[in-house]
């Protein structure tokens, strides 16, 4: 049987605040493995917030790439489709069926927009958007005030909540997952 | 900009979404009814045919397309600008950046009207989009105007998506505060964000490679259409300087509306706080720049026609200033080649007032500069036996003053419903500002605690 996670999200008034309380958590979890998730909420992006959670992997630029090539090559390949096409009722007088020059003009803006939406199809999957509030999202955090999810078992709360009230914080709520 | 507290951005700009100045509705009710007019007229020419916006051999282009022209460069400004200022890291801006890019979107909007208009024969509008040949119809890709639709779709998509990425978390603000029809429509589009550092890590790297592309295609897009008049045998149109002509141009006309909408805004939404005068002086520092390259590129435009020796080219060029589009020529000289150096006073650019009646100025200038661009080379052609001129008729003139109702309307809709001033950017400067005079405090007292240690050793 699977138990229910616990969430507690607290919040605080400065990033020098949230940085210390994550740093302290952390450095709980280290000692005692009891933390399964930690995540921050904030009205800005936390200057120091990869020092804080760690490098979080979001390779969007290999989907711009991706995105890049695919957009030059299908607008290349559809102009010089379309003209292939036309080659039997309209003359061309001697010049290129598929003329280079053209086609590499088509292919430029075709490679911006596939690169465009490619990136930002990434942005949305990497963002995990769109989705729906949870529960126990703070409207204060889109004002001023920074937010710390911490995911957990039942049991661990306290121990938790001793390491967030250590620094003053605004508000804490508590939700069964 | 004064440092200012987070909680206040967000109850400044909300509020700036409820109570505008009464202007504001009065300058709505204005822009709809022209618009309104404008509609009827294009409607009258619909029914009779573009005769009626006298336009025939050789006037087959006229004011319709130096329209498209003037919006397209204006629509240059405020997503380049961004890109570019995003890139080099200038956070002065911020508070401008939203309604820049706005203008952007409105005006390629409102250029894409253009070509619909000017086609007359509006039905066959998809004539123009690339596909196989089944109905026996040729686009012809070797055509500029099949690049401009390339083009302007991409720029138009592009635009308006870096636009609404950029809106996302401020988005979350208004859902947050909202209340009534404004509650789900922000909901929807905030896409449920709710600052998680996941999303902002997500958000950064994307808005960063987007502004990437959207320089390379805003540039590519102006080129494409100094194309539709270069890659012609048209005297005065065929010159190979053309692109970074109107690139440049484009900058310089967007650059001069920007200075507009930020008084208009400052002044309808009571944005005194975030729209300063050291922002207005640094945009301003940045038209001057801009104007100087276009009167370089224009001259070099002159120059190089009369070095060329080309009889035909040349013949345009004396009618330009001595014939009977010289007012036109004269005006457009005044008003954007010589009005601009006003802006090399410090008084004139910390101006609000100043500063806003020299953009128009500019504007009026640049307009006047596609005119003489469209009208006066056909008006001389290569065949003497045609040449005639022709100045815009009512149709065309409404047309055109219905276009600036038009662009206007959507825009001051748009401050309306949407935040015209980045609340998160402008939080984060407000928060680096601090923390950097935090810093030099810090740094100071490191300062005055060595000096009194200094003096200490020095007494004892």
């Amino acid at each position: 049987m699977k138990h229910p996670k616990y969430i507690l999200f607290a919040t605080f008034d400065n990033f020098t605040k949230a940085r210390d309380v994550v740093m302290e958590l952390k450095v709980l979890d280290l000692r005692e493995k009891i933390i399964d998730d930690i995540d921050l909420f904030s009205p800005i992006e936390h200057p120091d917030v990869e020092e804080m959670l760690g490098e979080i992997h979001q390779p969007i630029q290999r989907f711009t790439f991706f995105g890049a090539v695919t957009g030059a090559l299908c607008s290349f390949l559809l102009v010089a489709a379309a003209a292939q096409s036309m080659f039997t009722v309209q003359p061309q007088g001697g010049k290129a069926v598929i003329p280079l020059p053209t086609d590499i003009v088509i292919a430029y803006e075709g490679t911006i927009l596939f690169g465009v939406l490619c990136t930002l199809g990434a942005f949305l999957a990497y963002a995990g958007l769109p989705r729906r509030l949870s529960k126990h999202y703070n409207e204060k955090v889109s004002d001023d005030q920074i937010g710390i999810e911490v995911t957990t078992a039942k049991e661990n709360i306290g121990a938790i909540k001793d390491v967030l009230n250590k620094f003053e914080p605004l508000e804490i709520r508590e939700i069964t997952q | 900009m004064k440092d200012i507290e987070w909680s206040r951005i967000n109850k400044d700009v909300l509020e700036s979404l409820q109570s505008p100045r009464p202007l504001f509705w009065v300058v709505i009710a204005i822009c709809v009814l022209v618009v309104l007019v404008g509609v009827g007229a294009e409607k009258y020419q619909y029914d009779n045919g573009l005769g009626v916006a006298l336009m025939n051999r050789p006037h087959y282009w006229q004011l319709y397309i130096s329209n498209f022209v003037f919006w397209i460069g204006m629509s240059h400004s405020g997503t380049l600008l961004s890109a570019i200022l995003l890139l080099t890291k200038a956070d002065w801006r911020k508070p401008i950046y939203r309604f820049a890019e706005a203008m952007t979107l409105f005006s390629i909007l409102t250029a894409a009207l253009f070509p619909i208009i000017h086609l007359g024969r509006i039905w066959d509008l998809y004539w123009v989009m690339p596909y196989p040949n089944e109905r026996t119809i040729w686009p012809n890709f070797r055509s500029p105007l099949l690049w401009d639709a390339a083009a302007i779709t991409t720029y138009a998509t592009s635009s308006a998506l870096f636009l609404y990425v950029g809106m996302i978390p401020d988005m979350a603000i208004c859902r947050d505060n909202a209340t009534g029809w404004r509650k789900p429509l922000y909901t929807a589009l905030s896409l449920g964000w709710m600052g998680r550092a996941r999303e902002w890590m997500a958000f950064r790297k994307t808005y960063v490679i987007v502004a990437c592309f959207l320089v390379p295609l805003a540039v590519s897009v102006h080129s494409i259409v100094a194309s539709d008049f270069a890659m012609s045998i048209v005297p005065d149109w065929h010159i190979t300087s053309f692109p970074p002509y109107f690139v440049a141009g484009a900058l310089y006309s967007g650059c001069a509306a920007i200075i507009t909408l930020f008084v208009m805004l400052r002044y309808l939404f009571r944005f005194e706080a975030y729209m300063t005068e050291e922002i207005m002086e640094k945009i301003a520092k940045l038209t001057f720049a801009i104007a100087l390259v276009w009167n370089f590129l224009n001259l070099g435009e002159y120059v190089s026609i009369w070095y060329s020796n080309d009889m035909f080219e040349k013949e345009v060029l004396i009618q330009k200033f001595i014939g009977p589009y010289a007012p036109v020529v004269w005006g457009m000289l005044i008003c954007a080649m010589i009005a601009p150096f006003a802006m090399a006073f410090q008084k004139v650019r910390r101006s609000m007032w100043g500063m806003f009646w020299l953009s128009i100025v500019l504007q009026l200038g640049m307009w006047l500069e596609r005119f003489q661009i469209v009208s006066p080379p056909l008006a001389s052609n290569h065949e003497p036996w045609t040449w005639s001129v022709v100045w815009p008729g009512t149709i065309q003139l409404t047309i055109t003053a219905a276009s600036f109702a038009w662009f206007t309307m959507l825009f001051l809709l748009f401050c309306k419903v949407f935040p015209s001033i980045s609340m998160y950017e402008v939080k984060e400067m407000a928060f680096h500002r601090r923390r950097e005079g935090l810093h030099d405090e810090v740094e100071n007292i490191h300062d005055i605690q060595e000096e009194i240690i200094k003096t200490e050793r020095g007494l004892t």
